[in-house]
């Protein structure tokens, strides 16, 4: 039996499920992201771990024992929020031995765990001031400080770095892993930004509509989708609307794409074909050793950094490629383009 | 050009702080005035009047009493209001339309109309025309006046989110509300708690109905007065006033006193 278990669990907003029969199980030590689009239902999902939402059916067990009807206050999960939720008239000190005040440890003890926590989190020096006069991304590590003075049994983090800058976010979430890795601590984390959670989980469940569309470990997720939500929400993904033509043909319009077909598909079946817009190159002129060639009219040049990303409308479907920053002088604006990409960066998927 | 908005303004202002403020000062200036009729300026001064007053036998007595009511009604006011309140913001805030409504009905109810209901309602022993039922009149009276403030400072923090999170820390109901609810909602709970004790001090429709005669607050007294000599009623309403700042800034200091301890404490680590 795995460390935290959520079986059959099921959640009622009136007549709307939120979560319906989800099911997850935590390994001991592992660092679980909760991944999806608002309203999914991954918040709903993590206060039911927490304790603050009563699940309508299904059972949760923590460490071998039935937690359901265990109130918040006697689970022992640690939980950090979106909103810092610190205590605003306790400074620093306060606030991270609040939980272990309430619970009655003795002081000295008390200090230790609080200077240990500070170190922990890179804040020593802060003991004395009070939330306001801290940082958004100092108020979440004194947050998180809080959350793991009282040694929880498992850390629960509700989208911790979106109310803060994009440095600091990155920055940040390096920290919590370094930490949860340094504790060794069972973490669920709830997000809806695919990147964060694809770096720092073990394992990433992704969620649509209250329901689970795929567990993996992040490369998983990104290489093998299994359903064309996950291909869509993780990453950019290129859908080419076809028919199966035989186990390694798709038929794209008047094209024939070469792509290593499921034994699900039958022949003449509706497909869609995912390529991802790094495995996607572009010529300027028709290449002669390629597969997949697609032709098509550059629509935008984007530039991101250390890629380009290039949108070309090939016979009215927009397909994008990524290609190195120093290769944009190569193409304008409505130039005429082709695009190839290797069989094997396919993945045919049915087309429901 | 410019200046006679500027000129309006101040003209506005100096004509609303006499508005305010000139009643005042003519009630100082008459609780000690021998005689103050067709001048302009009192005759002479004299402190014979708080003489009276505070040789009149009824006068520590009354004000004893008030202190008694006024007291009471805060505290029982913050027993009952204060975790209502912070109970239906967190846990059934639908009902809050209902408990704003149920806390304009003092205000829409006259005090004579609430006195004799109340008298005959609870016309049995102990409460019958006892100090209890006054209290509980003047809870009822002043309900408004502790909810609105304590209310307004629950919307102005995040209450649900430090609620979760001091129970994810494994806090109870109690704790959470002493240690972490009431110090963030203070000054609401003192602006709360100042507005009752002075609403219920001068409060005399209520005392009069209910208990009268058996249990005589600092308004009856007052009241009373007027009907023999005004400059004794100014006299008093003089020791009223004062009573009412002296027991603001008691609370005020009372309040800053709880607080500093924890600070000077954390100062001296």
């Amino acid at each position: 039996m795995a460390y935290l278990e959520l079986q059959n669990v099921s959640k009622l907003f009136g007549a709307v499920a939120a979560v319906k029969d989800f099911n997850l199980a935590v390994e001991k030590g592992a660092f679980v992201s909760l991944l999806g689009p608002s309203g999914c239902g991954k918040t709903t999902t993590l206060r039911m771990i927490a304790g603050f939402e009563m699940p309508d059916a299904g059972a949760l067990t923590l460490d071998g024992m039935d937690i359901t009807s265990v109130p918040p206050n006697k689970r022992g999960t640690g939980m950090v929020f979106q909103a810092y939720a610190l205590f605003p008239n306790m400074n620093v000190r306060d606030n991270v031995a609040f939980g272990l005040e309430v619970t009655g440890h003795p002081k000295q003890e008390i200090d230790e765990r609080v200077r240990e926590m500070l170190a922990l989190v890179r804040l020593d020096d802060t003991a004395k001031r009070f939330p306001h006069q801290l940082s958004g991304g100092q108020q979440q590590r004194i947050a998180l400080a809080r959350a793991l003075a009282i040694r929880p049994r498992v850390l629960l983090l509700d989208e911790p770095l979106s109310a803060l800058d994009a440095v600091v976010r990155v920055a940040l979430r390096g920290e919590i892993r370094r930490i949860q890795l340094e504790l060794g601590i069972t973490t669920v984390y709830v997000t809806h930004d695919q990147e964060e959670a694809l770096s720092i989980s073990d394992r990433v469940v992704v969620m649509n509509q209250g329901l689970i569309e795929q567990t993996g470990s992040p490369e998983e997720i990104y290489r093998q989708p299994q359903t064309r939500f996950v291909a869509a929400f993780i990453g950019t993904a290129n859908q080419l609307n076809g028919v199966v033509v035989d186990r390694t043909q798709v038929r794209f319009g008047e094209i024939l794409l070469r792509a290593p077909v499921p034994s699900g598909l039958n022949e003449s079946s509706k497909a869609v074909v995912l390529v991802r817009p790094e495995s996607i190159a572009i010529h300027a002129a028709a290449p002669t050793d390629a597969h997949n060639v697609l032709e098509g009219t550059i629509q935008t040049i984007t530039f991101l950094g250390p890629i380009t990303r290039v949108g070309v409308d090939v016979g009215g479907t927009r397909v994008v490629a990524d290609m190195a920053a120093s290769n944009r002088a190569a193409f304008t604006h409505t130039q005429h383009v082709w695009l190839s990409f290797p069989p094997d960066a396919c993945q045919v998927m049915a087309n429901q | 050009m410019k200046q006679r908005p500027l000129v309006l303004q101040s003209l506005l202002v100096a004509l609303f702080v006499a508005y305010m403020i000139l009643p005042i000062i003519a009630t100082y200036i008459f609780s000690i005035a021998t005689k103050w009729d067709i001048t302009l300026m009192p005759e002479g001064y004299t402190l014979e009047w708080y003489q009276t007053a505070f040789d009149h036998p009824y006068f520590s007595i009354t004000l004893t009493n008030s202190f008694i009511v006024s007291i009471a009604a805060v505290l029982v006011g913050l027993l009952f209001i204060v975790p209502t309140t912070y109970w239906v913001h967190t846990r059934v805030p639908s009902a809050k339309p209902l408990l704003d409504l149920l806390m304009i009905l003092p205000f829409g109810i006259p005090a004579v109309v609430l006195a004799l209901a109340l008298i005959r309602v609870y016309a049995f022993p102990p409460f019958a025309r006892s100090p209890f039922l006054l209290i509980s009149a003047c809870v009822i009276f002043s309900m408004p006046f502790m909810y609105r403030p304590v209310s307004n400072s629950l919307m102005a923090i995040d209450v649900h989110t430090l609620t979760e999170s001091a129970l994810s820390l494994g806090a109870n109901t109690l704790q959470i509300l002493l240690r972490v609810i009431a110090p963030n909602i203070l000054p609401g709970i003192l602006s709360g708690s100042l507005l009752v004790f002075a609403t219920v001090f001068a409060e005399f429709t209520l005392a009069n109905l209910i208990t009268g005669a058996s249990f005589k607050t600092f308004p009856i007294l007052l009241v009373e007065f007027t009907r023999r000599d005004g400059r004794i009623a100014a006299a008093l309403s003089v020791i009223s006033f004062t009573v009412a700042w002296l027991a603001s800034i008691a609370i005020l200091w009372g309040s800053g006193r709880g607080r500093k301890p924890t600070e000077e404490a954390l100062g001296a680590r």
